[in-house]
């Protein structure tokens, strides 16, 4: 993977050293251009209209949804939908499909607590070491009909052990929903080969357009949920008091789409597939490795991973964060990052957080370990 | 106490821009939580003082290290001093309106460099002649005898 030329891809980079991956990637040129393309060249409706610029709207969208079908693996295209980011698409599922019991890991965004929270839901705890207990999941999960885990957590970049979760969960007939958020930009993921049942993520943490997801999903649970929001494209017909529901996908994409996000996020599909998956989670735990964490405390798990979670002690995580901005342009996140359950059920304060991926470098990592190094000196 | 500053610095932005109102009303959370003996939990005052001190660190990391340290304390000089020039700059902004100069009805107009009535020729020493009179005076002048 050739860091620098891919750099080229990101004039934004000049402004700074960009950390924050893990809340909202940076967009390449080809992306940004593929967006302008369709404002400046084609805005229009997709799905409705005959004319030349709406059919070049749906042959766009066409090929967006195979680039992320064949990205994932999926057998077919109606099998992805295009939702507003990875939230919209776990709320999409936990409406429309009927679970008795759901079971998600102490370690979930709550993206992925909060629409289980109102169903029948418990949470199974982790190991000491903040990793996941194989052992306890298996007593456990013959009593849920979903699990909903989070692949890689945006706390600490712990990755779970999915095929063996997967494996024991199918001998026990219960549903695996994976929340890929920050997966899926940084390792390849196979939904046919994992037999995933539902895959959430969204295309802004994977160098796509804000408001973008996909909800994938085997076909037979597709047809069995009724669509969460109904409206235009979502019926082939209706009359005052009914209506016929369309087919795969639209059943779930009501309304104008945000086509310039869908082609957007096709391109960044294509963009990541040239790189190849395979060299982005190595980069990242090299860069993680290389971090002086003499006199930092790391939140959360301690092994490989490609984000890095960090308290300085005396010194509140906003102020390292705003420190780190004013000194020296280095963006990173602070606070609960979203997984406030488990800053809450641990004790922890709010912590920094610092998230790698392909545009980052070690010179940068450089520059991150010497500011931090005043930091610690000034605090103590 | 740097959310006060702020909350007044951001408050008149506030009037401008509707961006610089939110960061007025969090500023004003801060104020209140503080006179009410409280933490901020805004983050109004972490989100300053990182500022400030990120930005000394770039020039120089021990005037960082000092004003980190101590920068409740700084932060309060600051704030009574603010609040004492904007006392007395209410008492001439009050005077200039009433009285026509910034000292007060028995001003000495040669201690006011502005009135907007008159314009004053501040006679220094140097500029007095041998009779005691202001040298630079021309007809429009109305300064007094040098002393």
């Amino acid at each position: 993977m050739n860091t620098e030329k891919i750099r080229q891809d990101f004039p934004i980079l000049k402004k700074g050293i960009y950390l924050d991956t893990a809340c909202m990637s940076l967009k390449p040129t080809q992306v940004i251009n593929k967006i302008n393309e369709y404002y400046n060249e084609y805005p229009s409706c997709g799905g409705r209209s005959i004319h030349k610029l709406g059919m070049k709207v749906d042959k766009e969208v066409t090929e967006a949804r195979n680039q992320i079908k064949k990205f994932i693996g999926a057998k077919d295209s109606k099998q992805i939908i295009f939702t507003k980011n990875a939230t919209e698409a776990i709320n999409l599922v936990a409406n429309s499909f009927k679970f008795n019991k759901v079971l998600t890991t102490d370690r979930e965004h709550n993206s992925n607590l909060l629409p289980w929270q109102e169903k029948n839901h418990e949470v199974i705890k982790s190991k000491e070491d903040f990793t996941f207990d194989l052992e306890l999941f298996q007593e456990k999960v013959k009593d849920f009909d979903l699990i909903s885990f989070v692949h890689t957590s945006n706390l600490d970049g712990y990755t779970l052990p999915i095929k063996e979760i997967i494996k024991i969960a199918h001998e026990n007939n219960t549903k695996v929903f994976l929340d890929a958020a920050q997966s899926i930009p940084h390792k390849e993921i196979n939904v046919k080969k994992l037999d995933i049942d539902f895959l959430a993520f969204s295309g802004h943490k994977m160098l796509g357009p804000t408001g973008t997801g996909v909800l994938y999903a085997k076909e037979e649970l597709l047809n069995e949920m009724k669509p969460f929001i109904k409206g235009g494209e979502t019926v082939y017909d209706s009359t005052y008091t009914e209506h016929k529901i369309e087919k795969l996908p639209a059943k779930f994409e009501a309304g104008l789409q945000n086509y310039a996000g869908i082609i957007g996020l096709g391109e960044a599909a294509k963009y990541l597939k040239k790189i190849g998956m395979e060299d982005i989670k190595d980069h990242e735990i090299k860069l993680v490795k290389a971090i002086d964490t003499e006199g930092i405390k790391k939140v959360g798990y301690n092994g490989e991973r490609g984000i890095f979670n960090f308290i300085i002690p005396n010194l509140n995580a906003h102020e390292i964060a705003s420190i780190l901005n004013s000194s020296k342009d280095i963006m990173i996140r602070s606070g609960m990052h979203c997984v406030h359950s488990w800053y809450n059920a641990n004790k922890i304060e709010p912590s920094a957080r610092a998230s790698f991926y392909i545009y980052n470098t070690m010179e940068e990592v450089k520059i991150l370990n010497e500011e931090l190094e005043k930091i610690k000196r000034m605090v103590n | 106490m740097i959310c006060l500053l702020t909350f007044i610095v951001f408050g008149v932005l506030g009037i401008f821009s509707a961006s610089h109102r939110e960061l007025a009303k969090e500023a004003f959370q801060c104020v209140f939580r503080r006179t009410t003996f409280r933490k901020c939990d805004s983050g109004t005052d972490i989100k300053v003082k990182g500022k400030i001190v990120g930005t000394l660190m770039k020039k120089s990391p021990k005037s960082a290290k000092i004003v980190h340290n101590h920068f409740e304390f700084i932060s309060w000089i600051f704030t009574i001093l603010f609040l004492v020039s904007l006392v007395y700059s209410g008492f001439s902004a009050y005077n200039l309106i009433v009285h026509d100069n910034c000292v007060g009805p028995d001003a000495d107009p040669e201690q006011c460099i502005f009135t907007p009535s008159e314009t004053v020729v501040d006679c220094g020493d140097p500029l007095c002649d041998d009779e005691g009179h202001c040298q630079e005076c021309g007809d429009d002048c109305d300064c007094n005898d040098c002393e």
